[in-house]
């Protein structure tokens, strides 16, 4: 037990490697394929060395694409500024209200609580398209369709259900008595919150804030159907690059990085407190 | 100011009644040690008294004042709990301020308290440490600490030496009794160590299945014990217990044991013929070279600290512990004779596990005096 | 003579050996066990008592050293091949099978027949007062009473060895004196040899025959208890064993006349006659700079003409009282066997015999004096 073989050691390694490949090579592919021209993408046989361009970055950054059939202007930046604004209002949305409900859920046992908790995640398992008919006439009613509001209202779906849940957790694992102690020594519920129960549940948001974000920024169906193309993000803006004429193989792979450039350095950055948010919350929901 | 009165006092948890209306009385200044064994529900009522939890029925008065319905940060109470329970994300020193800042004082005032109480409980060299780095015995003091900072007129301490080590809690039993009497307040102990019982307390309440079985000071619970399992929580080794049925004849009241008798307190004649259970402490047994002892057999000893004890077999193959001073020589194979001094024997009820006084008196369920 | 049941030579485990930070657990322990025998491995938690039964269980491979059971090398074995039974500190017991279940089938490898299995069972059942829930499974009982279960598995076998890790620690205060008295009795009376680990010192003091006291991996001496009592080897097994623990002095001597006088602290000085130290005694204390003394609690005697003391704590615990008072700058705790009406505030006088001495050197903490004469 102490010692491990050496074809055991071997044998871990590869199957780490066959791991990693299989689950890199699509990310690595694009990258490559982002800096590379379309004549070198096209060439047959695929050749393995090439002369790396940031031309498809400029193209898209600048809005204009050259095509076959000639310059297109396509608003690229703008789908990745509206990507930023909806994912990070609609987490920020959902932090103030989730955070402290999951407070209520955890430590206050009123009638039902179980219950109303477990509806508000089954939102996170309907299926999106069920309630998007409905949606859209309502927010066509309300004067929503096509607004910021609209879209982090209706993202509130993907996000709060996840942030009640993980967070609840964190707040259960907190042991009643330390609130105890520090309600007994003189200070409110209120200052008991913010100043132990806030900061001692602290990873557990920023793991929730941190999932919430990226399932926000994934999203593609809400925003198909309830945006039109000056608030749409990433997701459906990729869209455009399939649509227009002559496909820009090079441009569209620098877009796709760009799209998941800012999800993935965060999650790289923060993936110890998404383990470690993801497994206690699912252990403990 | 700071008289702690609990009047019919009950909570429940889902359908079962983990506390059947306790009623307390703790005079000012005085110390009572609440025991039990585990379940019994005193930290229940720890929590109701400090408010954290909400009993179901009853009163909490604090100084005559009516607090059921007043907030815990409201009520001046002191509580070190079980398992310390301190701030994982502060320092020992914030730990201890907390209840100074919630008051509003000045951080010199705040260092002040702080210093004084962590110097007299030797963590002075540790208050920078987080709860991580700091010893079993370094947590409870500091959870102590923290419950004495701020010189709160009621002090509640559920088992604070529970989960500390053996030599630190003998040191620490000795000296709480002068630490809680410096500091003038009203004292709740909790705790399931009989020793710390009786060393800590000026009165004991006894709980047990959610209800307060007797009330009295440590020799009181220790010479006359309300019920068989009081009398078996109390004394290590354990009371002996044996059932005999009392007889009486010219001699006086006995009971019989090897064929010899034990006479009892001519007061019991009202048992003659009842079932009853004998109760011995082994420290009031001895073994004697006289022929007219109880007859035994010894099967083994075991030293035991600064004491020795031994087990016995009567001729009818009852056990019994008898225990001694190490230093004093006694018989540690075959057979052998015991005395027994009948004022340290108690009679118990076997039905009912009452004790029975002498003169026809049962003992009831005491009140809180 | 007695047979050399158990030999542990040379004994080292190392754990974590190829990382960066190797644990060594156990030191260089050479112990042997005569058959018929209980011996206690004793001491704080990290102190190699757990790793070293393990290893002689086979749970735990040697570092290096050898471990003979009859004279048989064991330490290469499988547990199974090794003939010893062990109750395991977090008693083991098989969930699908009830308590009766589970002690019979230690029982297995003996072939008996199935009402001889029962009687034995009952027999253990009462021995440990489980004669109540032998129809139960581990999940419904108590932890006391699951340990008491492992313990009856572990005791009914005729096995060369008795393994017993912590095995009274769950129990319930009240029974714990009759059943050590009990366990102590069935074990002698069948004569078999059991190993215990506990880190409660007065379980170890009950039980074993010798007891080794371990603290850092390393044996700090293996002795009977009266002899770990009255002649403990350092400072350390000293003020270990007994409870309440002995009470320790820095001191320095000097001669007066046909005296010898100790200097404690705070100007509390100890006269005694210079008969009552043996001539090589009195030369080695005179010529060291300082050293410890160390008295027990019921060597400490309160007397009208003693040194005087404060009593800071009175407690009375039913069959003895310990007196804590303030002396030489330090406590000290007396026990007496009596009711002592020396209230707190009270002055008392303290002294000691010589004979109750006990003096340790300030640097290693190895005792060099019991009782008035060289250790």
């Amino acid at each position: 037990m102490d010692h491990r073989s050496p074809v055991e050691r071997i044998l871990r390694a590869l199957a780490l490697i066959a791991i990693v490949v299989f689950f890199m090579f699509p990310i690595f592919w694009i990258v490559l394929m982002s800096l590379q021209t379309n004549e070198t993408i096209l060439r047959s046989p695929p050749s393995m060395s090439f002369v790396p361009t940031l031309k498809n970055y400029a193209a898209i950054i600048s809005g204009e694409l050259d095509s076959n059939a000639g310059t297109m202007s396509i608003h690229f930046m703008n789908n990745l500024l509206n990507s930023i604004l909806l994912s990070v209002f609609s987490v920020a949305l959902a932090l103030l209200l989730g955070v402290p409900a999951a407070y209520a859920f955890a430590r206050h046992k009123f009638r039902g609580s179980e219950d109303i908790a477990f509806t508000l995640l089954s939102f996170r398992f309907a299926p999106p398209l069920l309630v998007l008919l409905p949606l859209t006439l309502y927010f066509q009613a309300l004067g929503l369709a096509n607004t910021y509001l609209g879209l982090v209202w209706v993202y509130q779906l993907i996000c709060l259900p996840l942030i009640l849940w993980i967070v609840r957790g964190y707040f259960e694992d907190i042991s009643p008595d330390i609130e105890h102690a520090y309600r007994i020594a003189g200070h409110g519920w209120f200052a008991t919150f913010k100043k132990i129960a806030l900061p001692l549940a602290g990873p557990g948001i920023a793991a929730a804030g941190l999932l919430a974000f990226i399932f926000a920024w994934n999203n593609f169906v809400f925003a198909l159907v309830l945006a039109s193309a000056d608030k749409q993000p990433v997701t459906v803006g990729a869209l455009a690059f399939v649509t227009a004429s002559g496909i820009q193989y090079g441009q569209i792979a620098a877009a796709i990085v760009m799209s998941i450039a800012p999800t993935l350095l965060l999650a790289l950055w923060a993936q110890r407190y998404l383990v470690e948010g993801l497994s206690l919350g699912a252990v403990k929901g | 100011m700071s008289r702690i009165e609990l009047k019919k006092l009950v909570k429940r948890f889902k359908d079962t009644e983990v506390l059947s209306g306790i009623d307390l009385d703790v005079p000012e200044g005085s110390t009572l040690v609440l025991f039990g064994p585990s379940g019994a529900g005193k930290t229940v009522l720890l929590r109701c008294i400090a408010g954290a939890v909400e009993q179901d029925d009853g009163e909490v008065l604090i100084g005559e004042e009516d607090v059921t319905d007043v907030l815990p940060e409201h009520r001046g109470i002191g509580m070190a709990f079980q398992n310390f329970a301190l701030f994982p994300h502060m320092d020992a020193f914030d730990n201890i301020a907390s209840p100074l800042t919630a008051c509003g004082k000045t951080a010199d005032q705040i260092r002040a308290g702080v210093d004084t109480v962590a110097k007299l409980l030797k963590i002075d060299h540790v208050l920078s440490h987080t709860p991580k780095a700091l010893s079993n015995g370094q947590k409870q003091r500091t959870a102590l600490a923290r419950a004495l900072v701020s010189r709160p007129k009621v002090l509640l301490l559920d088992d604070p030496l529970r989960n500390v080590d053996a030599k630190l809690r003998f040191e620490m039993r000795l000296e709480l009794p002068r630490l809680l009497a410096d500091q003038g307040a009203t004292v709740i102990y909790v705790t399931q160590d009989y020793r710390e019982a009786m060393a800590l307390g000026d009165r004991i309440a006894v709980l047990d299945g959610g209800r307060i079985i007797q009330n009295g000071t440590p020799e009181e619970i220790y010479r006359r014990p309300a019920t068989i399992n009081i009398a078996k929580l109390f004394g290590d080794p354990t009371i002996n217990l044996l059932d005999v049925v009392p007889q009486s004849d010219a001699s006086g009241v006995y009971a019989t044991l090897s064929d010899r008798r034990i006479q009892l307190d001519p007061g019991l004649s009202g048992n003659v013929g009842r079932e009853c259970v004998l109760g011995l402490r082994p420290e009031a047994l001895s073994f004697t070279t006289a022929n007219d002892g109880v007859p035994v057999t010894i099967e083994a000893e075991t030293p035991f600290n600064e004491k020795a004890v031994t087990l016995v077999t009567t001729l009818r193959k009852r056990e019994i512990l008898v225990s001694r001073p190490a230093e004093t020589p006694a018989p540690t194979s075959g057979t052998a004779h015991i005395t027994i001094d009948p004022s340290d024997a108690v009679l118990f009820d076997r039905q009912t596990g009452i004790r029975l006084d002498p003169n026809g008196t049962t003992h009831t369920a005491e009140k809180a005096a | 003579m007695s047979d050399v049941l158990l030999d542990l030579r040379q004994i080292d485990k190392i754990y974590n050996e190829t990382s960066r930070h190797p644990v060594r657990a156990v030191k260089d322990l050479n112990l042997s066990v005569t058959q018929g025998e209980i011996v206690a491995l004793l001491g704080s938690s990290g102190c190699g008592k757990t790793s070293t039964l393990r290893m002689i269980a086979g749970f735990e491979t040697v570092s290096s050293g050898d471990i003979l059971i009859k004279g048989r090398p064991v330490h290469k074995l499988a547990p199974a091949k090794r003939n010893v039974a062990m109750a395991f500190e977090g008693y083991s017991l098989y969930p699908p099978l009830t308590v009766e279940e589970n002690i019979a089938f230690a029982l297995k490898s003996e072939r008996l027949a199935k009402e001889e299995v029962r009687k034995k069972v009952a027999e253990i059942a009462h021995l440990l007062e489980i004669e109540d829930i032998l129809d139960r499974y581990p999940g419904s009982i108590s932890g006391g009473q699951q340990q008491r279960a492992s313990l009856a598995r572990a005791l009914i076998r005729n096995a060369d060895l008795h393994l017993l890790d912590e095995p009274m620690g769950q129990l319930e205060p009240q029974l714990r004196a009759l059943l050590r008295g009990r366990l102590k009795h069935f074990i002698k009376e069948r004569g078999l040899t059991a190993i215990l680990v506990t880190h409660d010192q007065t379980e170890a003091n009950a039980l074993a025959d010798r007891i080794a006291v371990m603290e850092g991996g390393a044996l700090q001496q293996f002795d009977s208890p009266l002899r770990l009592k009255d002649r403990p080897a350092n400072l350390f097994t000293g003020t270990f064993i007994g409870e309440p623990p002995m009470n320790v002095f820095p001191a320095h001597a000097e001669a007066d006349g046909g005296n010898l006088k100790l200097n404690l602290a705070d100007g509390v000085c100890l006269t005694y006659p210079a008969s009552a130290f043996s001539d090589e005694l009195k030369a080695r204390l005179l010529a060291s700079d300082a050293f410890v003394i160390g008295v027990r609690p019921h060597a400490v005697k309160i007397t009208a003409g003693g040194h005087p003391a404060k009593v800071y704590a009175n407690q009375w615990l039913g069959d003895q009282t310990h007196i804590a008072a303030r002396f030489a700058g330090q406590t000290i705790v007396s026990v007496r066997h009596d009711r002592a009406h020396h209230a707190p505030g009270e002055t008392i006088g303290i002294d000691v015999a010589a004979h109750d001495l006990h003096i340790f050197a300030t640097d290693s903490g190895r005792a060099f004096s019991h009782g008035g004469a060289l250790a």
